[in-house]
């Protein structure tokens, strides 16, 4: 899957762009799993229509593969359904939890990296793979607090966690820079727990620089320093396939291709192929 | 040391309550109560045009604590507004405000369901209401006040008061539609969606209006798209 290069997500805003004759010039498209999870409709059809042209990536951001309660057969058979439409490149979920005391929230909440955490995660991962009969990637999340509890790192984590199901991983660098700022997490230590061959996919996007914190809004272009983080990445893990990711004030499709060009510059760069 | 449920529920708990826990619980709060108010006003841009975007982002608060998102699929979420906004007390002046949510909450729905498929002639006992159809009866305009916020409309043009109304919510194509019924036509395709049969649905079309008719309503429903199979 290498060379699948850089890929952009693909966002309603950019559908006229898709959809009104020639197609744009990205690598690969990610969606998120969700917007299509209904039985018909327009969002349905937009869909199928760009899978004839291009390598398709599903990245669930509800399942919650870390929540002790609320975790839903449901939401795993209405995704188990998609994949089996869409056939995608890709298939991946967040390591996070999502649902406790009978409510959603509707988001990525933060893990402790504990052997319990771990014990549960690696048997949804493991039931997941096994219900779709193939890998899926896990992809690390920002975080604001420290849960408590952890017993290991984060790398140290995401690691055992691809070694105990066979799962890939899918490296958010963007995210590995907010938690060193956020938390103190020294993002080049959590990449090098990594086996390298378990890196399958890589996410960068942007973030706000609020008053306490970097929130991770992927509602800018990326930041210098994940561009080397980024660049490290590339070191140490080959020319692993590459996302931009862009959810809040949406710009023109022209600004995701140009910074899917800067990754994809650095994917054709040797030092990318020291791996 | 806490379980991983403990601790779950706990943090679920500091989410809810403005203030508690460290401070910057702010950021997961922010983004929970912005999810749910960016898709309860996708899901309700009537309703949120109505009461104002100010006025709508406490709504959302309100319903969000009121009533708990149950699945990670964000297109479901927002469901029981309607019955939330008969009691609400902030909106009690605004009566026909639940049965435009009830209208809104059923073009939702048209916008993703299952695409129609087209009913052979031939085969008309297999006739039944396209999966993207929605029918409300309201005691008020919903049919015109949904129109007038639709792009081009005039929202102060609409007589509220000109009730009741008799409404279809349908998708042909990708766009979903709203329009009024006459009592024949809305007893018709009430029946046929109740699953009566098209004999029954139509007899039962007949008796509301006298003026009904039948054999040409039925070529133009499934013309339309409305009767599929």
């Amino acid at each position: 899957m290498a060379g699948l290069g850089a890929g952009i997500g693909l966002r309603a805003r950019h559908y006229a762009d898709f959809m009104g004759g020639a197609r744009p010039a990205a690598g690969w498209l990610e969606v998120h799993s969700e917007n299509y999870f209904a039985a018909g409709g327009r969002e349905r059809a937009v869909l199928e229509a760009l899978r004839r042209d291009y390598p398709v990536s599903l990245h669930g951001v509800g399942l919650g593969l870390g929540s002790a309660e609320g975790y839903s057969t449901r939401h795993e058979d209405r995704l188990c359904a998609l994949v089996e439409r869409v056939q995608p490149a890709f298939v991946s979920e967040h390591l996070c939890w999502g649902a406790a005391a009978g409510r959603h929230f509707n988001d990525l909440l933060p893990l402790p990296f504990s052997r319990e955490a771990l014990d549960l995660v690696a048997g949804r991962v493991a039931r997941l793979q096994e219900r779709l009969g193939r890998r899926i990637l896990v992809e690390n999340v920002s975080c604001y607090v420290e849960p408590g509890g952890s017993e290991m790192g984060e790398g140290e984590f995401l690691a055992a966690l691809a070694r105990r199901t066979g799962c890939g991983l899918l490296l958010d660098v963007n995210n590995l820079y907010v938690n060193q700022v956020n938390l103190g997490r020294d993002a080049l230590a959590q990449m090098r727990a990594l086996d390298p061959a378990s890196v399958r996919e890589i996410h960068l996007a942007g973030f706000f620089a609020g008053e306490d914190c970097l929130i991770d809004t992927h509602g800018a272009r990326v930041a210098d320093p994940v561009w080397r983080l980024y660049d490290a990445a590339l070191a140490l893990f080959g020319p692993v396939p590459t996302l931009i990711e862009w959810d809040t004030d949406v710009p023109p499709l022209a600004v995701l291709l140009d910074e899917a060009a800067k990754a994809q510059a650095r994917l054709d760069s040797p030092h990318a192929l020291a791996a | 040391m806490r379980s991983l449920l403990e601790q779950q529920r706990t943090f679920a708990a500091r989410l809810l309550e403005a203030g508690s826990g460290p401070l910057r619980m702010e950021v997961y709060r922010a983004n929970a109560f912005g999810n749910w108010s960016g898709a309860l006003g996708g899901a309700y841009p009537v309703v949120r045009a109505l009461v104002g975007a100010e006025f709508f982002d406490r709504l959302a608060r309100d319903f969000a604590l009121a009533t708990p998102s149950t699945s990670g699929d964000l297109h479901e979420y927002g469901e029981q507004l309607a019955p939330f906004l008969e009691r609400y007390a902030h909106t009690q002046d605004l009566p026909y405000l639940p049965d435009v949510a009830r209208l809104e909450w059923l073009a939702h729905r048209a916008y993703y369901a299952a695409d129609p498929e087209p009913l052979d002639f031939s085969r008309p006992t297999e006739a039944r209401l396209a999966p993207a159809c929605g029918l409300l009866r309201s005691n008020w305009t919903v049919a015109r006040i949904w129109d007038a916020h639709q792009e081009g409309g005039d929202p102060a043009a609409v007589d509220l008061c000109a009730g009741p109304e008799h409404v279809l919510v349908h998708r042909p194509g990708w766009r979903v539609e709203v329009r009024a019924l006459e009592r024949g036509d809305y007893r018709f395709l009430e029946r046929l969606q109740a699953g009566a049969g098209l004999g029954p649905a139509l007899e039962a079309a007949v008796a509301a209006d006298a003026a009904f008719d039948a054999r040409a309503a039925f070529a133009a429903w499934v013309q339309t798209g409305v009767i599929t199979r």
